[in-house]
This record gives C-alpha cells, sequence and structure tokens, in this order.
C-alpha cells in the first residue's frame, strides 16, 4: 500500500505546472493499473477528526491541509515484493515538488493475532 | 463541517505501541472484538474494505527519490491499518470509529472524507474558473 504524505503543495504551483504534473500522474496510473500492478487509489479530502480514548469520548477536527505528514490519497498496489512497490514509489511524478510517499506491507493476517500467538508460545515455553 | 459525502469515508487506526503492554488474554479479546467488529461492519454494508498493514515499510521521498526505514512498530503516530466505509454522512463515521475496540488502548481513529477527484484536480478546475472570470 502506498500512502501519500504531503502538506497542499501543490498551492505553489502555476497552473501549467499544475496541468503538466496532473496528465502525468495520470499517464502513470494508466499505465500501472493496465499491468495490473495498481487497484483504484483515492484521493482524500483535507478535512476530517481524530477519534480517541474509552469509548471515542474525544473527536477533535484534525488539521490535515498544512501537516506535511498528512495522508493526502492511497494507493494499493498488487505486487509480489517490497523493492518492486518503492521502485513504483518513487515512479510516482508527485515527488518532484515535494512530499513523500509511505511504502507499508498489507499484512496477510492482522498483527494483532501474530502477537497473541507469540505471546501464547512464550507462555507455554515458560511453564515448561 | 460538510457532513454529507457520497463518495464514503476511510478510517485510519493510528497507533503501534499499544500492543505491547497487553497480556495474551487481553490481545486475543481484542482481536476478536475487533474482527466482529469488522465483520458486521460488511454484513451491514458499511464496511467496503478494509485490511491491517504490517509493523514495517520504508518512506520515498523528495526529487532524489531517497528511501528511508520509517519508524513504523512502536509509534504513536504510525498507521496499523485501515476501513473504507460506505456511509453517506460524516456523523455516522465517527459514530462508527467510536466503536473502535482499540480505542480503550489508546489507539486514534482518524475519520477522512474520501474525495470525489483527486484535490489537485479539484484546485486546477478553481484556477481555470479564476483565469476565466
Amino acid at each position: 500500500m502506498l500512502l501519500y504524505r504531503s502538506d497542499e503543495w501543490y498551492n505553489k504551483l502555476s497552473h501549467a505546472e499544475l496541468q503538466k504534473l496532473m496528465n502525468q500522474n495520470k499517464a502513470w496510473i494508466e499505465s500501472l493499473t493496465a499491468q495490473g500492478k495498481a487497484k483504484p487509489g483515492r484521493a482524500l479530502e483535507r478535512r476530517g477528526a481524530i477519534v480517541s480514548g474509552n469509548n471515542g469520548r474525544f473527536v477533535i477536527d484534525g488539521p490535515f491541509a498544512e501537516s506535511k505528514e498528512a495522508i493526502g490519497g492511497y494507493l494499493v498496489l498488487d505486487v509480489e515484493t517490497m523493492d518492486e512497490a518503492i521502485s513504483i514509489a518513487q515512479s510516482s511524478p508527485g515527488l518532484s515538488y515535494g512530499g513523500s510517499i509511505e511504502v507499508r506491507p498489507v499484512a496477510d493476517e492482522c498483527p494483532l493475532d501474530v502477537r497473541e500467538r507469540e505471546l501464547a508460545r512464550e507462555e507455554q515455553l515458560a511453564t515448561v | 463541517m460538510n457532513t454529507q459525502n457520497q463518495n464514503g469515508y476511510m478510517l485510519l487506526f493510528r497507533g503501534n505501541d499499544w500492543l505491547k503492554n497487553l497480556s495474551s488474554e487481553e490481545k486475543q479479546k481484542v482481536t476478536d472484538q475487533w474482527m466482529a467488529w469488522f465483520r458486521r461492519l460488511t454484513n451491514e454494508g458499511k464496511a467496503i474494505a478494509g485490511n491491517p498493514l504490517e509493523r514495517e515499510g520504508k518512506i520515498v521521498s523528495g526529487k532524489n527519490r531517497v528511501v528511508s526505514d520509517g519508524p513504523f512498530a512502536e509509534s504513536k503516530e504510525a498507521i496499523g491499518g485501515y476501513f473504507l466505509l460506505d456511509v453517506a454522512n460524516f456523523d455516522d463515521a465517527v459514530a462508527i470509529a467510536r466503536e473502535c475496540p482499540g480505542l480503550p488502548y489508546g489507539v486514534q481513529v482518524e475519520v477522512r472524507p474520501v474525495a470525489a477527484e483527486c484535490p489537485v484536480a479539484s484546485e486546477l478546475k478553481q484556477k481555470a474558473q479564476f483565469a476565466n472570470a
């Protein structure tokens, strides 16, 4: 999974620059999709909220526009190796203008399950 | 906030450091609750996708496409997984976020409206409108 992290850097581009980048981006996504390497990605609105605390009692409107770390969108890749996912991320046209792309393997199973099994094994060993 | 959004909402689960403080039983309990929660939302037609992410990964950044290791395992901010929700308004999405079984343990749920189109595209349209005005 590719997670796009950036602030609203595109506000600083001229109309012509923006148009060029968008065409590049469109061609990039279309080529990945045609090769069966990308599933439809989505962009996220620059607004939203953070829910936290017991029973979700805190709901805070998140500032997502200015933070360089904020996630602006994602793309799910259908590739076998981390190296291939990284090289696809590196070919993203938007990187020239700023921001970064987080590349994360999608888990086969929930990491909670994996950790639970580890702990169960440790406990079993301890009782032997 | 504009509360209607026909493109759905994304829940991003933040925080990977809370797991290590739980006992095996507690972990099993949260896992079961989380799975049951996702199954229920899927059966109700409210969740259309969801995935956990591995506690590892890389960050690619800048003009030079530098690849670096990210802190994913022990970070409070790191994203551990996501749900894509098919609900029509923000309040419904927040109400679902508030049911997250990880919340009592310190998980934070980011609720974000999915954009109809790339925000860069809307920006471009606005600029074009101004230019033509």
